[in-house]
């Protein structure tokens, strides 16, 4: 017997398994089923019994790519259960620090996860050899995103200054300054972004979606608003639970979402854009037109240009609300405990996110429902599958293998097999 | 966040490189954890225990660097440094 040492320097990395099995009957796809497995969270269990100034410290963990709209949805349910209104400042730094998220999570999904796919490299690392430029502006609008988290946030990831009623610390003007130069510089990258990304060689692939997102009458919503569709669902996110439901199927250990009255539907960039396009700023909507984008846009590929669009109106709101701040007399308002049951709905980047729970009186958690974006389009995912690889199907298998994943990360699915992942399997009956 | 996936992912590594160098066993795993990487050493330890059972890492003997450096770029992260292995012939380090 004998001992070796070998260095390894490997970095660990957290594994989804995605898998697609496509049905062929009389040369039409019957059925295209996207399986995701990924291990158990236990985050809503998690969750119950502790107190409720602890959700969104506990929430944000959820993700590392946007941990502000897990925090987000948490504390405005959390206040919504309490009774208690932020508004004026405090309001207006949550909005900062939300396009701090959109940012950042919308620069890494375009630049490092999804142009590769436009552009036939296997990852960015590989496009980065041949583009390192276009690459290097991409981090460069992360960082700008990672700066607001850091400054409001306290930390770029899992940000801890946020809390039920407030922050623990607000910033000073002065603090907030040298941000803004960062934003200006920032806001010229998203600009190019967007033309760069327009010029993309795009899939002719219009769907007919029913889109879902938050609305806002007086702004492009994010943090709160009413849930709207384009087929006339206006209602209260206290009501999510009678319209919406969640229901597990054999294949995946991710939830899937439903409509009770109209099956699937879209969260995300597009819905946003479709439903909310005339709350964009001046220079989102003019740069979204010079883009070619119409007042909606249901091509699911479009989407990495509408993200673009989005990080525009997010430096441009970001910029404002700085402008505008004013120091608040305290970083937050009380709250005091009482049993009740509360609701928060925000905008993730991917899309809708709904947080609800059940407090018992001194504050407890008796109850936690989390229902994320990439449950709500799963069914969205598989219904574009199932359209759009009936006309893929003489492609070589590689080829075919590669426009499927790209079409699962039109969405930004918030799973770790959003990187390259499928196994694709095409059965024919 | 993500544990049980990440310790999983890393004894497949262990494993693979096991395997390709026709070691016997595991004896010694040395990881690197990063300042932002939310894992404890204790924490860590108790992930690998479970995902290492029934492996040729179960009875390996964990060594773990923590880093503290928040701007490190690679602060997030886990790292898998080294392994030694017990092999059939009498191979050098």
């Amino acid at each position: 017997m004998g001992r070796k040492t070998i260095k390894v320097d490997y970095l660990a990395r957290v594994e989804g398994e995605g898998a697609l099995n496509v049905t062929i009957r009389d040369g039409q796809v019957s059925k295209a089923e996207l399986r995701i497995f990924e291990p158990p969270r236990f985050f809503e269990a998690f969750l119950r019994g502790r107190d409720y100034a602890e959700a969104p410290d506990v929430t944000a963990r959820i993700c590392g790519i946007c941990p502000v709209a897990y925090q987000m949805s948490a504390v405005h349910a959390m206040e919504n259960a309490l009774g208690i209104e932020v508004e004026g400042q405090l309001r207006a730094l949550r909005r900062l620090l939300y396009c701090g998220e959109w940012i950042e999570s919308h620069a890494l999904h375009i630049y490092m996860l999804h142009a590769p796919d436009f552009l036939g490299y296997a990852g960015a690392v590989d496009m980065a050899r041949d583009y390192p430029d276009i690459v290097k502006r991409g981090l460069s609008l992360k960082k700008a995103g990672n700066a607001i988290m850091a400054l409001l946030g306290g930390r770029e990831i899992h940000p801890i200054n946020v809390r039920v009623g407030g922050f623990y610390r607000t910033p000073t003007r002065k603090e907030l300054e040298p941000l803004a130069e960062t934003l200006k510089q920032a806001r010229e990258n998203a600009l190019a972004t967007v033309r760069w990304t327009a010029g993309l060689e795009m899939p002719e692939a219009e769907r007919d979606y029913h889109l879902v997102a938050l609305h806002h009458p007086g702004e492009y919503a994010m943090n709160v608003g009413r849930i709207v569709s384009n087929r006339g669902l206006d209602i209260a996110v206290a009501d999510y639970n009678r319209h919406f439901v969640e229901s597990h199927v054999q294949r995946s250990t991710a939830l899937h979402s439903h409509l009770r009255e109209h099956d699937c539907y879209l969260v995300g960039p597009l819905a946003r854009y479709s439903l909310n396009h005339g709350q964009l700023s001046s220079l989102a909507r003019e740069t979204a037109k010079e883009a070619g984008l119409g007042v909606t846009c249901t091509n699911p590929f479009q989407s990495i240009v509408v993200r673009s669009v989005e990080v525009v109106y997010a430096c441009d709101e970001a910029l404002r609300i700085i402008d505008e701040y004013r120091e608040p007399e305290r970083p937050f308002e009380l709250a005091e405990p009482k049993a009740s049951e509360g609701f928060g709905c925000t905008e993730a980047p991917r899309g809708l996110l709904f947080h609800r729970y059940r407090l018992d009186a001194s504050g407890g958690i008796l109850e936690a429902q989390i229902v994320p974006p990439t449950a709500q389009n799963q069914p969205s995912i598989e219904a574009d599958l199932k359209d759009l690889v009936g006309g893929w199907l003489d492609l070589p298998a590689d080829t075919l293998r590669e426009r499927c994943e790209q079409t699962i990360r039109n969405y930004d699915p918030c799973i770790s097999c959003a990187t390259h992942f499928l196994k694709l399997d095409v059965r024919h009956e | 966040m993500h544990e049980t996936a990440l310790v999983k992912n890393l004894i497949h590594r262990v494993e693979t490189l096991c395997a390709d160098e026709n070691a016997e066993r595991v004896v010694e795993v040395a990881v690197w954890l990063g300042a932002l990487c939310h894992m404890s050493p204790e924490h860590f330890t108790d992930h690998f225990r479970q995902e290492a059972a029934g492996t040729c890492a179960e009875q390996a003997q964990l060594r773990i660097e923590t880093s503290d450096d928040i701007n490190h770029p690679q602060a997030q992260d886990v790292l898998l440094q080294s392994l030694e292995l017990e092999t059939e012939d009498e191979a050098g380090p």
